[in-house]
């Protein structure tokens, strides 16, 4: 991979939970606007990847970690503020976690909490300007736009994981992180969301955890492996799918696992 | 614990009906070439009528490829070597073509004295016998090394073709009455030529399937 117009270059990480250590010198460098997909059985580390990206790892008492996270060319672990970095780096998870309020709200949320008020006209044609942007940028709008207004529940899971991309993209980010994203939603509601990551990779740099290889095939740029807490390849999706270099990621790949 | 395992076992029926295809089109070829060493119509007859059932194993070889794909979802190797089925079946059955052209070539040469470049013929024919078996083998046993040595092998037959080439011409040229005839010889020859290349693709492909990269063995 270049070194050139990485957004991650991650170099030598470990972490440990307390005595386990779940990452062992795992080095990747992430490239912007595309998609990397980070594959591997349970507990080979992959999740814990995604999330010291966004320094989620830090709300998780007892966590160690050793080398070095640039984003942008600055250390995530240096002086950054961690809630600007987070504003930065949005995560989507596996399951819809929609705010129990309405679909606007929910959009709204974090501009509002990001101190976007909506107190004069003005403001509020700027609020509701950027609900709806997120919105359509999300591929969720028009299926929407009559019922913005009532609770983001009643929408069908598929919708509800579109709304939660919409959130995200809210507060205009930088870059998204997804934690099999697509595994709680039907063929269709998968096959959504991933023509719109195709959309989204224009502006975003999108990291994407997946247990569906197919998924990764599909979707992704390149793709990271792990086993046991270590990147064992990473290579051009295309490479890792047909051609592997290492006899582990074709076994696992390939399902043939024991 | 062995897993995929429905996949492992119809691949394995898939590769029996590819032993089954390969063994069936080096037959064809054998019968091809006795019945034209031995004048032998009958025989060349029943090359003819065999070919019908290498292309339905081509035929049926492939739909089965076609369900795993669909099905199964194979990537890596087991994705290549669902790839390199399509043309270990294609260039047999090509090959199977081209063994008919032989047999027909024994029934139209046959009941006047031989003439001595379809020696030639029948030496070509012999090696490529060997090279398809060899061919199918290294397919079955994914043996890249042993698909280079059977590739290796067509050179014999381009050398045969030549001369070939080289002694019809100048028969043509003493014998102008036997032209007809000595025409017949120059396309079976260039028939068998190209059966050779077809197994050197074969060889080329199962390269391919093994080690992931493409290759040109008959340069």
């Amino acid at each position: 991979m270049e070194s050139t117009g990485a957004k991650f270059d991650v170099t030598k990480l470990d972490l440990w939970y307390g005595q386990t250590q779940a990452l062992n010198q795992v080095s990747m460098k992430i490239e912007a606007n595309s998609i990397t997909a980070l594959i591997g059985p349970s507990g080979c580390g992959k999740s814990t990847f995604l999330r010291v990206l966004d320094r989620m790892n830090d709300l998780i008492d007892g966590v160690r970690v050793e080398g070095t996270v640039l984003y942008d060319g600055a250390d995530i672990f240096g002086s950054a503020d961690v809630i600007d970095l987070r504003k930065r780096i949005g995560m989507v998870f596996q399951k819809p976690n929609p705010f129990p309020m309405s679909v606007f709200d929910n959009v709204a949320y974090g501009p509002r909490v990001h101190g976007l008020h909506a107190r004069t006209a003005a403001e509020k044609r700027h609020l509701s300007e950027l609900v709806e942007k997120s919105l359509v940028n999300a591929a969720l709008f028009d299926e929407v736009k009559d019922r913005l207004h009532k609770s983001a529940l009643g929408l069908s899971g598929g919708q509800q994981q579109r709304l939660c991309i919409a959130r995200v993209l809210a507060v205009e980010p930088d870059v998204l992180l997804m934690d099999e994203p697509t595994s709680a939603l039907d063929p269709i509601s998968t096959a959504k969301i991933e023509a719109l990551l195709d959309e989204l990779k224009v502006r975003y740099t999108i990291v994407i955890v997946t247990h569906n290889m197919q998924q990764a095939g599909r979707v992704s740029d390149s793709t990271g492996f792990f086993l046991h807490g270590e990147l064992v390849e990473y290579a051009p999706t295309k490479e890792i799918f047909f051609n592997p270099r290492d006899k582990r990621t074709e076994n696992y790949i390939s399902g043939r696992f024991g | 614990m062995q897993t995929r395992v429905h996949f492992i076992e119809e691949l394995s029926r898939l590769n029996h009906d590819v032993l089954a295809m390969g063994t069936r089109v080096e037959e064809s070829l054998r019968k091809a070439l006795e019945a034209l060493k031995t004048q032998n119509v009958d025989l060349a007859k029943e090359v003819k009528a065999g070919d019908e059932l290498i292309n339905a194993l081509q035929i049926k070889i492939e739909d089965q490829a076609a369900v795993l794909i669909a099905t199964q979802q194979p990537v890596a190797r087991d994705l290549r070597e669902l790839v390199t089925v399509f043309k270990v079946t294609d260039n047999l059955e090509r090959a199977g073509d081209h063994a008919v052209h032989l047999a027909k070539a024994a029934i139209k040469l046959a009941g006047e004295p031989p003439f001595r470049q379809v020696d030639r013929l029948v030496r070509m024919a012999e090696i490529e016998c060997g090279m398809v078996r060899g061919a199918v083998d290294a397919y079955l046993n994914q043996d890249a090394e042993a698909a280079r040595r059977v590739a290796a092998e067509d050179d014999a037959v381009d050398v045969e073709h030549k001369l070939v080439v080289r002694e019809v011409l100048e028969l043509m040229r003493e014998r102008p009455d036997q032209v007809e005839r000595a025409a017949r010889l120059l396309t079976t020859s260039g028939f068998l030529e190209r059966l050779g290349d077809h197994m050197t693709n074969i060889c080329e492909a199962v390269v391919f399937m093994v080690e992931g990269r493409h290759v040109e063995l008959n340069d």
